[in-house]
């Protein structure tokens, strides 16, 4: 079976080196800080290879999903499999943020 | 540990299909290729990947294959190669 | 290639230029994803696991990590034979002189030649010597480098500009366990006596990524 992250040799486009340029935006470099704490000597609550595997459990989606979007899903998942938060304080938590971004206007 | 492998072995990658979280890529499976060199031993990603140690570790190599034993329809020059990381379990003598 | 390393982000989310254009090629994440990343955000803060401090030094130390430190690496190679021969023995050492720790992995440094030209993929995830060159391009994380550079590298290189000559041998690099890899490329012509602060100057983030040769001095002398 191939896994969704098993590109090499896969049919393909071709590569613009310019539009497919990016500056990381803060929002995306916030989310590399957090993978970068979480695996880092001190907390080592996950490894590279752990997160790896949530990500290629996107299956189909993971085409889809952008790549820090993919990150953070992988994230979030890892911290819900090692209990560090049940999805129960996930979902409040979302709850609460949602509703303070709409009153805030964001992503309107 | 020893190396079960030596530089300028003839190795053929193993045609495995083993679900869950593996880093030899289904390109280089069931190819043949020569080692370049031993990178070492590593923790084992297949368990890494699932929250264990990685014990016991596997002994890593570089791996070098001709493009044209890995792609039927290579187009670019027969010198060209391609090298890649395998473990020691996912390789087979010649 | 430019570099395209912006360090001039004062404001929280640079995502538009002045004119209104989106200046990022993936799309602004989405509501559902924004909820999400602060939701685990303050959620790993008040479980104690990390502190906002901690979140903006690792966007500090993110952000540190740039093309321009890989730069200096090359030019030290090639201005001193001794240092090049450690980076390619023992990189760890050499790497020691400019602070940078590749732990748990470990860099390889593949060098240019008239012969050989070496260009870097992984095309499992986008594994990439983040400490020596910072977040990879957008481009080598995408589904078309990584699916086409092992199959089809002189098209992908023609792509980038780069026409390598029929003689000589393209050696691509897939980065898919526990090696980075760094590209040496070729020292360009007309650099004799040039100092590493001058050779740094040629040395751009593609061409170590082996897409690319370093600059010309032409490129970059006024």
């Amino acid at each position: 079976m191939r896994g969704p992250q098993d590109y090499g040799g896969m049919p393909a486009g071709p590569v613009d080196p310019d539009t497919h340029e990016h500056v990381p935006t803060h929002w995306e470099k916030t989310v590399d800080a957090m993978m970068m704490l979480l695996f880092d000597q001190r907390r080592r609550l996950a490894r590279v290879d752990e997160s790896r595997r949530m990500q290629e459990a996107l299956g189909d989606d993971y085409h889809k999903y952008p790549y820090y979007e993919r990150w953070l899903q992988a994230i979030s998942w890892l911290m819900l499999e090692k209990g560090v938060y049940s999805q129960e304080e996930l979902e409040a938590k979302k709850a609460e943020v949602r509703a303070r971004m709409e009153a805030e206007g964001h992503g309107s | 540990m020893d190396p079960k492998f030596r530089p300028g072995d003839q190795v053929q990658v193993l045609q495995r299909d083993q679900p869950g979280h593996v880093r030899t890529p289904m390109y280089v499976r069931g190819k043949t290729g020569v080692i370049e060199r031993i990178v070492g031993s590593f923790p084992n990603p297949e368990l890494l990947a699932v929250g264990h140690s990685g014990l016991p570790y596997k002994m890593l190599y570089r791996v070098n294959f001709k493009q044209g034993e890995l792609w039927e329809d290579y187009d670019g020059e027969s010198d060209d190669t391609l090298e890649i990381e395998i473990y020691e379990h996912w390789l087979a003598p010649v | 290639m430019s570099e395209t390393h912006d360090h001039s982000h004062d404001h929280a989310h640079p995502t538009h230029t002045h004119d209104g254009k989106p200046i990022q090629e993936d799309p602004l994440p989405s509501l559902e994803a924004q909820i999400l990343e602060a939701s685990v955000r303050e959620l790993l803060i008040e479980k104690g696991v990390i502190s906002s401090d901690d979140v903006r030094r690792a966007i500090d130390q993110v952000e540190s990590r740039t093309p321009a430190l890989g730069a200096k690496i090359v030019a030290r190679a090639w201005d001193d034979a001794e240092f090049k021969d450690k980076l390619m023995s023992d990189s760890d050492e050499a790497l020691m002189a400019f602070g940078v720790d590749m732990r748990p992995t470990e860099l390889c440094v593949v060098e240019n030649t008239d012969d050989v030209h070496n260009m870097v993929v992984c095309t499992l995830c986008s594994c990439y010597p983040r400490p020596v060159l910072g977040i990879p391009p957008a481009w080598y994380k995408r589904r078309d480098y990584r699916s086409r550079a092992v199959r089809e590298p002189r098209a992908i290189l023609r792509e980038f500009g780069t026409d390598i000559p029929e003689k000589k041998q393209v050696r691509v690099h897939d980065s898919n366990a526990d090696l980075r890899y760094l590209v040496l490329p070729q020292r360009p012509d007309g650099t004799e006596g040039w100092d590493q602060e001058r050779l740094a100057r040629l040395v751009t983030r593609d061409s170590m990524i082996g897409v690319s040769d370093a600059l010309a001095p032409a490129d970059v002398e006024d």
